[in-house]
């Protein structure tokens, strides 16, 4: 087991050196000089030469690659154009928005995909069953921002039970030490603003856990058929056991493993549907931010909020493999 | 003729059907991918016809005398935009702009992923190692991200998301051709061609070629729906066509949040031909999947 972990720690030193490559590689790639894209319209020659003097940009490319490793191996992204701030700072105050959402979705999908799924596998062949390939494949279909604003238009424009933009209601008095607001409110007993905090995440989490939603239930109804038709499952079928007992430590237990690495897989779509959802829904975390940034030509945010979500992205993945291997011995052994 | 040959005949055995016919017996009692075929169709025949099916000119708004943001009505039946631009000749052109990027980003990804894959799996060693870390490189920026950071790079427009949304079909398609090979390489009838002394671009060109290549064909229809859906997420972003009068689906949505209370159907209209046109490909690709699994091979 050391030795699986320690292999899958070693495969990430090329991936990351590769990707730092990459998003260094990309802002050099830009039309004109980083100078240029730094200074926008105050460019002037005198300020480029100043600028690229600043920031070492008339120093050979391997030194100035070398430089950028150093200060991100430092966690120093650089100063946004825009607010002038550290994007670390920035960073540290959008991440956790976008976090919460993320689990929020996650969440939704896990609890209504497995029942799903397994509810599906059991009325195999019935309308149920049906019903539930439908609704799966409907749910890949949908674009997360259109399914975000069809949920924002009928729950809370419509209906009005729901807000339609934010985290938390302005009118609110609330302390944010977590920066997790729902936590926050728990930490700080502010009930008002917990339940607030609880309202503004479930439209964006539903949409943002569509299609996670769908994958999960699709993944979970394929292996509890797999399962179902195995020696063991008749077995213990065959010695009596309670119909129910079969199913939650025969079946679904086993059914499981495949159902967990897809619900790892589906991290990247969560932050890439991120994006879209905090958009429609003025959600102030990693996405609203990115999309802000590309529109302002806010190249050292959205440098370093790539290549943070990149890493983010691959440590899951890694966190993944390896309780995969926990729960599965024969992934170990080869 | 070999002995083999000889008794065949006298037995009359029939010669076995290939892959790709029973493959297309089985897709046509698929009432799923005739759903499919029949939804691509509609689009495909709509974005050929637009000029001549469209009962207005999608660009042509308020300037010429017609209200803004009008219900749907007898006239106009999905009802007028913001700029008084008639939306069902706008869907009808936006069926162009989404099959035209789609495919040609699910081209530009396949091309490019099916010779590195091609070439790492068939040649192995070093080049197969140095390619594909390359691959996960790209695969370990999640997708939208990808496509977002080569927008960003390239400037917007209609071009640039279609070469962005490529991008990042190469390395899905590199690894899966790559996997598809590396099977088929220890294949018997791949042995037996070596043995014999078939030249090596032949064994790759008409023995592992053929065999590796339908999941790649499955994978590229649904790649074809994942296309229209981020193509349609970078054009909501605004990152799409710069001119907002292009009729593009996911440019159609951008603003339209802000009309929400007022005019829903602005929303709601080109989102579901997104929709259907997404579900199209799905239903396809879900159906070729079925009916090209060799385990399900001989079966109804």
């Amino acid at each position: 087991m050391l030795r699986f972990v320690v292999r899958r720690l070693l495969l990430l030193v090329p991936i990351l050196l590769g990707l730092s490559l990459l998003v260094f590689g990309w802002i050099r790639w830009l039309p004109g000089s980083p100078a240029i894209a730094l200074l926008g319209e105050r460019a002037t020659p005198e300020t480029v030469a100043q600028i690229e003097r600043q920031y070492g940009l008339d120093r050979p490319i391997h030194v100035q690659y070398w430089r950028y490793l150093n200060n991100v191996a430092r966690a120093d992204f650089g100063d946004s154009i825009v607010t002038r701030r550290s994007v670390v700072t920035e960073l540290r105050e959008k991440f956790p928005a976008t976090i919460e959402l993320a689990l929020a979705a996650m969440f939704v999908s896990v609890l209504l995909g497995i029942p799903l799924g397994f509810i599906a596998a059991k009325r195999y062949g019935g309308p149920l069953d049906h019903a539930s390939l439908v609704a799966s494949l409907l749910g890949i279909s949908i674009p997360v921002f259109f399914l975000a604003i069809v949920l924002k238009y009928v729950f809370a424009v419509k209906l009005g039970w729901l807000p339609t933009v934010g985290r938390l209601s302005p009118l609110i008095p609330a302390e944010h030490p977590t920066k997790f607001y729902v936590l926050d409110a728990i930490v700080t007993g502010n009930g008002r603003a917990f339940l607030n905090s609880l309202k503004h995440l479930v439209l964006p989490a539903i949409a943002l856990g569509s299609i996670p939603l769908a994958v999960i239930a699709r993944i979970t109804r394929a292996a509890v058929l797999d399962v179902m038709n195995e020696d063991y499952v008749r077995t213990a079928r065959a010695k009596g056991i309670h119909p129910l007992l079969v199913d939650s430590r025969h079946v679904l237990r086993n059914a499981l493993l495949p159902i967990s690495t897809i619900i790892g897989l589906q991290t990247g779509l969560l932050l890439s549907g991120a994006v879209l959802t905090e958009t429609v829904f003025a959600w102030p975390g990693l996405g609203t931010w990115l999309v802000g940034a590309i529109e302002n030509r806010d190249y050292p945010v959205l440098q370093g909020g790539i290549l943070f979500v990149a890493v983010v992205f691959v440590l899951v993945n890694l966190l993944v493999d390896i309780s995969y291997a926990f729960i599965n011995p024969r992934i170990r052994v080869s | 003729m070999s002995v083999a040959e000889v008794e065949s005949r006298a037995l009359e055995l029939e010669a076995p059907s290939g892959l790709w016919p029973e493959a297309w017996r089985r897709l046509r009692r698929n009432p799923g991918a005739i759903v499919g075929f029949a939804l691509v169709l509609a689009f495909a025949l709509a974005a050929a016809f637009a000029p001549l099916i469209a009962p207005f000119d999608p660009l042509e708004g308020a300037l010429e005398g017609r209200r803004i943001s009008a219900s749907p009505s007898w006239d106009h039946p999905f009802g007028l935009d913001q700029q008084g631009r008639d939306q069902l000749s706008r869907v009808i052109f936006g069926a162009r702009y989404s099959l035209l990027i789609g495919v040609v980003s699910v081209t530009v990804g396949l091309s490019f992923g099916l010779v590195l894959g091609g070439i790492a799996g068939y040649l192995g060693g070093i080049v197969d190692s140095i390619v594909m870390r390359l691959m996960d490189v790209m695969l370990s920026i999640p997708g939208l991200l990808l496509a977002i950071g080569v927008v960003a790079a390239l400037g917007p427009g209609l071009k640039e998301i279609m070469i962005a949304v490529g991008i990042t079909n190469v390395p899905i398609f590199a690894r899966l051709l790559r996997g598809s090979i590396l099977a088929q390489k220890e294949n018997d009838f791949v042995l037996a061609a070596r043995a014999v002394g078939v030249p090596r671009r032949t064994i790759l060109a008409s023995h592992i070629l053929p065999n590796a290549i339908s999941p790649v064909i499955v994978q590229g229809t649904l790649a074809l729906a994942t296309a229209i859906i981020d193509v349609a997420g970078l054009g909501f972003l605004g990152l799409g066509p710069q001119d907002p009068a292009t009729p593009e689906w996911g440019t159609m949505l951008t603003d339209t949040t802000r009309f929400l209370q007022t005019a829903p159907y602005l929303a709601i209209i080109p989102g579901c031909a997104i929709v259907l046109s997404v579900l199209g490909f799905n239903l396809i690709g879900d159906g070729l999947r079925e009916a090209l699994d060799p385990k399900l091979r001989g079966r109804a």
